[in-house]
């Protein structure tokens, strides 16, 4: 009885829609954030549909199919101007992905991979922890964090290793980074994918800017994206390339290469200076690393 | 004092849903009034998601303490002339309480996952949100000086002739900052930001998540009735009922919290510390001194 | 109900304090004796201390919470992973643990406690306030200061910037002449690189 009523209730909702961009989808996707019926979030966890924009390599199939499987059941899938990587959901050539979205709300994907842990369990200590002190080690093929030399004030804290990307939203899609953290301090990175194509669509300025403000937690309005510039560190690139941006200007500065740009910055700031260029320029930074 | 918590109880879900459809103005989407319930009854359908290792027991319990911390602050902001749910004679302390537990849950929220962006979020938002509740502290003690006590009872009787929000202008902006960051709103939302790709519910869906953003709102309820007695004169106004005067306030401070949060800028978190430490708390500090000047007879 | 409620929470106080030394974690560790501390906050309100229990909880909420900070920054320790133990110098604790016990139970048994009920309608509160700004206001504000000048102390010693410029760059005084030797105490052996000894 309740649940019908529920269900009533929940059949007027938005769909959310986790979307991963590949290559050319950046603009595309941009465009469906205002679509009534829909609404893009930032975790496949808040996600019931998965969409597909544009094609991605091959090489990061996996990585896709783990995405899949974050999406809670009931799922769907809609490949939008992509060709699928795995037989699950639906393909769409056009311009409008709106009604396979509406379609796929309604579809149950099965698993595209097995729900075990790809790690068994890897304790060594005495009391089941990974390393034979208290920290360190490999527990669960997960290597644990172990004190280093912070690189800002030489205090030995804990560094975290761990693979970002391909698909977080908040990272140039298609990036895939190795980051050494100490808390949320970028210590040392190395580029193992490069950011997709994105063509003209995705330099546009608005965009950009519509991209940055973003992940400052404003929308795009001329009035707010005044204060985005004080928010932003005095002197540093991102105020005078977020503010070139708003003036409707193509950036033209060049990111130097990431291994040796982001140590040192905190993530949002790394965040802020990776979506402060470019998309192309960005790309074309990570693509020699990529070949050498 | 049953009554009252009572009527608290029964006047919480509407002005969540209130709250809901004031994000969803402030967002500009459509289908303002059943949007939320719609919404919020599909996140209920929605499954639980498990995460590895996780602590599973602050994981469940987390979404539940920040509704109980709200509804605790809640319950010390009188409704009417000798009409209060908790009468107690530190009322403010145990507001100050609920704003102190509220980092500790959302920071619990973060941590039991076991997971990288939740974790990050977490222990980014106990940085910048114990300065903001050092900050309000300040603020309200400025709001007890006249009143002579802690009780919010007498708080709100010391300001029949002048509201403190004139008395002490610097005191309701001031504390709309800890408003944002307890509610993990705008420019305060270093717990659950798009940079984090949802920070500490990064890794809830389903009931827990619904829960979450009950929660949020239901903390954004509590902290703009705790605003408007504290500062615009809680249930006094002419001609209407005291409890009505109440209302409107709350929804007045409610509706400036969400579009504070939608106007300002986050910014990153190192120079948002700077920011509190250098800028605000020493206003928080310039208005207490000025409201003791003020006092002194 | 009055009695009721004092065991309940002193039960509470004391499984959470025991649970701090059985738990794997840090995190958990620290937000368990902040519930031993809330627990005992509520009975200091039971015990007509309203401001003393409510504040303690407020206290406690904020040192526990920088206290979990500083053990996930220094071990990372997340949620389920990589147990701990929280016990270490089992020999030592043990005896210590004893003679405090038997301290403080003497203590309480040998010491001849007051019994004084406090009368209904005094504003304990605000003699409280004029106890601490009165009589105990030396001793009160004494230690007040003391903390706050420790914690700006702290706060100087470990920032990075340093006073003649950033600390991992050595941070040197100008010379008393231009081009001379650097003023002040030279660090002994060479350095800020020195760990304490715990």
């Amino acid at each position: 009885m309740a649940m019908n009523w529920l269900s009533a209730l929940a059949r007027g909702a938005e769909i959310p829609v986790f979307a991963v961009v590949g290559a050319q989808g950046l603009a595309p996707v941009e465009g469906l954030r205002h679509r009534p019926g829909l609404r893009l979030v930032d975790s496949p966890r808040h996600a019931r549909v998965l969409l597909v924009a544009g094609a991605v390599d091959g090489a990061h199939k996996t990585a896709l199919e783990r995405l899949h499987a974050q999406i809670p059941t009931p799922r769907g899938t809609v490949w939008w101007q992509a060709a699928p990587l795995f037989a699950r959901g639906q393909g769409v050539a056009g311009d409008d992905p709106l009604p396979a979205i509406r379609a796929a709300a309604g579809a149950d994907d099965p698993d595209q991979r097995p729900d075990v842990p790809p790690h068994p369990w890897q304790g060594m200590g005495p009391h089941g922890q990974g390393g034979r002190g208290m920290m360190g080690g490999n527990p669960y093929g997960r290597p644990m964090a172990m004190t280093a030399d912070d690189i800002r004030d030489g205090l030995a804290l804990d560094v975290y290793n761990a693979r970002f990307g391909p698909f977080l939203p908040m990272l140039p899609p298609g990036l895939v980074l190795d980051l050494t953290l100490q808390g949320d301090v970028i210590v040392s990175v190395s580029v193992v994918s490069p950011p997709f194509e994105q063509g003209m669509q995705g330099d546009a300025p608005d965009l950009c800017a519509a991209r940055m403000l973003r992940l400052m937690g404003i929308a795009p309005r001329a009035a707010r994206a005044r204060g985005a510039l004080l928010a932003l560190p005095k002197g540093s690139g991102t105020r005078r390339r977020l503010a070139a941006w708003l003036r409707g200007q193509t950036v033209t500065e060049r990111p130097s290469p990431l291994p040796e740009a982001l140590p040192g910055l905190e993530w949002a700031e790394a965040v802020l200076w990776l979506a402060s260029f470019l998309p192309s320029h960005l790309r074309a930074a990570c693509m020699p690393r990529q070949a050498a | 004092m049953i009554a009252a918590t009572l009527i608290l109880l029964l006047a919480l879900p509407p002005l969540v849903w209130v709250a809901a459809m004031f994000d969803r103005i402030g967002a500009g989407r459509g289908t303002v009034v059943m949007g939320p319930l719609q919404n919020g009854a599909a996140l209920v359908l929605r499954p639980n998601t498990e995460t590895e290792a996780p602590d599973r027991l602050n994981r469940l319990l987390a979404p539940g303490w920040y509704l109980a911390l709200a509804l605790v602050g809640l319950s010390v902001v009188p409704l009417a002339e000798d009409v209060v749910a908790s009468e107690i004679s530190t009322g403010l302390v145990l507001w100050g309480a609920c704003e102190a537990l509220t980092v500790v849950v959302v920071f619990l929220h973060g941590w039991s996952p076991n997971a990288p962006l939740p974790l990050i979020g977490a222990y980014r938002y106990v940085a910048i949100a114990l300065p903001a509740m050092l900050l309000s502290m300040f603020v309200l003690i400025g709001a007890a000086l006249p009143a002579q006590s802690l009780s919010v009872v007498e708080v709100v009787e010391a300001q029949r002739e002048i509201w403190n929000v004139i008395r002490q202008p610097l005191g309701l902006p001031l504390f709309m900052a800890l408003g944002l960051a307890i509610t993990l709103r705008g420019p305060f939302d270093y717990a659950d930001g798009a940079e984090l790709a949802g920070g500490t519910s990064a890794e809830e869906s389903g009931p827990a998540l619904a829960l979450w953003h009950f929660a949020r709102a239901a903390m954004l309820v509590a902290f703009s009735a705790m605003a408007a007695t504290a500062f615009l004169g809680g249930y006094l106004g002419p001609v209407l009922p005291g409890p009505a005067w109440l209302l409107l306030k709350t929804l007045a401070v409610m509706a400036a919290t969400v579009a504070a949060g939608r106007f300002f800028v986050r910014m990153p978190p190192a120079r948002m510390l700077t920011f509190l430490w250098v800028v605000l708390l020493p206003l928080s500090f310039a208005s207490l001194a000025l409201v003791g000047v003020e006092v002194l007879p | 109900m009055t009695d009721a409620l004092f065991l309940a929470l002193s039960t509470l106080a004391i499984w959470s304090g025991w649970r701090v030394f059985r738990v794997d974690s840090m995190v958990r560790a620290s937000f368990q004796l902040m519930v031993s501390f809330i627990a005992v906050g509520l009975i200091a309100v039971l015990l007509a201390a309203p401001y003393i229990g409510i504040a303690t909880i407020f206290m406690m909420a904020v040192e526990m919470m920088v206290m979990a900070l500083f053990m996930v920054m220094f071990m990372m320790n997340p949620a389920g992973l990589n147990p701990m133990v929280m016990v270490h110098q089992h020999r030592f604790s043990i005896a210590a643990g004893i003679i405090a016990f038997a301290g403080l139970t003497a203590a309480v048994l040998l010491s001849d406690l007051p019994v004084q009920r406090v009368p209904e309608g005094v504003d304990v509160v605000r003699n409280l306030g004029h106890e601490l700004l009165g009589p105990s206001m030396l001793i009160f504000e004494t230690a007040g200061v003391t903390l706050l000048a420790t914690m700006i102390g702290a706060v100087v010693l470990s920032a990075h910037s340093g006073r003649y410029g950033a600390s991992d760059t050595g941070s040197l005084p100008p010379g008393l002449t231009p081009g001379g030797e650097p003023a002040g105490r030279k660090p002994e052996n060479g350095g800020h690189h020195h760990h304490g000894g715990h």
